[in-house]
């Protein structure tokens, strides 16, 4: 009886694998992809900088204040804050203020940087803290995941380092 | 023993099908390639036109040669050598058009830009079970600067994996054909004599990688010992560290894909270093289609096993009539046995009774996944190229 089940179900099989290729790039191509991202996977917050906290208007732009990432235990990256300014068109050439980090109504650190006309050249200035919980650092910086300003996606990422003291 | 085995130089095709039923056993690929490149022929872009006729004329020719000589390997190594040629073309010009280098900085990972590719799917599999996080720095939806995100690769490995298991190492990976090719340059062996235990090899880079990816939340291998970053994209030079792993890339490549196949006419890269390919060993468990070598034809020649490319046949898998976990179905065995012993199978069939009825449907499903994939891959390179030609 297994000796003439097993065969049919193989050939059952074999047909199914040739209607899976054959469907692959017109349906399940899509399918499976939104399978995927339907799974709740996310990517680590140390590359796309965690979630927006709070979003301060400023007219023709706006900063985002992102959650402070914390990575995990033996990852090579310094716990940090990500702001956003976007974008990157309205911004003034010359920005300079204190923005408040943590949502305590007491600024965290000074931020002032000079956006070159070439837009192939990288933007200069610092960033100064204003008490123990961050670090200061100068613009440009030779970069790393938890201390960077990069311009990605029509906005202009700056990361903070939490200071050493603060750090968890 | 194997290595007394003299590999002789490919005698002609001999015929295997008459033309007219070669003709109709092609026709559905033909119909199949034509219905993937249309919508690029219909495209404006002379160059897109060019490239998507190309592979429909390459890749059907190549299906019709397999019906008509009976012949596996032998035409599939055309494709997946240029494949493994093309591939880096089309995607270097894509990096330089998107983002003006091959390198990649910071901002390239921070906004998501980094395409996804399959080799990182083992080191993800832990921190995302755990934690529902993926260590790598991509996007997991697809964006207008970075068609190739985590959802889309996944997606196409696992539709991949479902039809061939691990054949993606011999029909799929856009790596693979280049060593391939220069283990396919060499007349004979310069050396003979391989460890058995390098088999193993794969499989302690997998646990290794798979560990240390999980606890450094780093796709590791990327990272550190990756050889195709020197012919795809790398971080860019900034420090020692990155010079250092510049210094590893090219070194493993030079040797794992270059020299060490030429000299021993072995996949050496793929077969004893390659962790995704011991993690795609592991799917050949669940696939239908497989090798077995019939025992009452086998007059123990170990040609076969000389000829693999992959050392996927030992003296007592042979004796027991099957192929090894790490067998990539290239067909080499099959094409090169003069007694017929080594032979598709589908599993839950007699072994042996209708090989040929085997071999068709696995060809069709696989043939089928690699013009999607590689014929894709190829007429975009060909395209990019054609566009650096001098013409009118």
């Amino acid at each position: 009886m297994r000796a003439k089940i097993l065969p049919v179900l193989a050939y059952m099989g074999a047909a199914a694998t040739l209607v899976l290729a054959a469907l692959t790039p017109f349906v399940l191509m899509g399918y499976f992809s939104r399978l995927v991202a339907a799974t709740g996977i996310h990517v680590d917050p140390v590359y796309t900088g965690g979630t927006v906290a709070r979003t301060l208007p400023r007219g023709a732009y706006q900063i985002d204040i992102y959650s402070p990432v914390l990575p995990h235990a033996l990852q090579h990256v310094d716990p940090f804050v990500q702001i956003a300014f976007r974008p990157v068109s309205a911004l003034p050439t010359h920005f300079s203020e204190a923005i408040d980090l943590d949502g305590d109504g007491q600024p965290d650190v000074q931020v002032s940087f000079t956006l070159p006309a070439n837009a192939k050249l990288r933007p200069a200035g610092d960033v100064v803290a204003l008490n123990g919980k961050y670090q200061s650092f100068r613009i440009p910086v030779a970069g790393s995941f938890s201390q960077l300003m990069v311009e990605a996606n029509g906005a202009m990422l700056l990361r903070v380092p939490l200071a050493e003291g603060n750090q968890p | 023993m194997a290595s007394s085995a003299v590999l002789r130089p490919h005698r002609p095709a001999p015929t295997f099908r008459s033309v007219g039923r070669s003709l109709l056993l092609t026709l559905p690929m033909a119909l199949w390639s034509l219905l993937l490149f249309t919508p690029s022929l219909r495209e404006p872009g002379r160059n897109a036109h060019i490239g998507a006729a190309v592979v429909i004329l390459f890749m059907t020719s190549l299906f019709y040669m397999m019906m008509r000589t009976g012949k596996t390997s032998r035409w599939r190594r055309i494709f997946f050598v240029t494949l493994g040629v093309l591939f880096p073309v089309g995607f270097i010009a894509s990096l330089i058009h998107l983002r003006g280098s091959m390198s990649i900085s910071l901002a390239h990972m921070v906004g998501g830009d980094t395409p996804f590719c399959h080799m990182v799917i083992p080191m993800i599999l832990i921190p995302a079970a755990l934690t529902r996080t993926v260590i790598f720095p991509g996007s997991i939806l697809p964006t207008a600067t970075n068609p190739h995100s985590i959802a889309v690769m996944i997606a196409l490995w696992l539709a991949f994996t479902l039809v061939m298991g691990k054949a993606w190492c011999s029909y799929g990976c856009f790596f693979g054909g280049l060593d391939e090719g220069f283990a396919a340059l060499p007349r004979h062996m310069r050396i003979r004599k391989l460890d058995a235990r390098l088999r193993l090899v794969p499989w302690a880079l997998l646990i290794v990688v798979a560990l240390l990816s999980a606890a450094l939340f780093e796709p590791f291998y990327c990272r550190w010992l990756c050889p195709f970053k020197t012919i795809t994209e790398f971080a860019a030079v900034t420090s020692l560290e990155t010079a250092i792993q510049m210094v590893i890339f090219i070194s493993l490549f030079v040797g794992l894909v270059v020299v060490l196949p030429f000299l021993t006419r072995k996949r050496t890269q793929c077969a004893f270093f390659c962790p995704f390919g011991a993690f795609q060993s592991l799917f050949n468990k669940i696939n239908l289609f497989e090798i077995c070598i019939d025992r009452e034809k086998c007059v123990d020649c170990t040609l076969c096993r000389t000829t693999c490319p992959a050392m996927a046949l030992s003296a007592q898998s042979i004796r027991e009539g099957k192929t090894l976990l790490n067998c990539m179905k290239c067909g080499a065995c099959v094409d090169v046995c003069r007694k017929n012993a080594a032979v598709w199978h589908l599993k839950g069939t007699p072994v042996a009774v209708k090989p040929e009825r085997a071999r068709l449907l696995f060809l069709y499903g696989v043939w089928a996944m690699a013009t999607m994939l590689g014929g894709g891959i190829i007429a975009n390179a060909l395209a990019t190229l054609i566009g650096f030609l001098p013409l009118s």
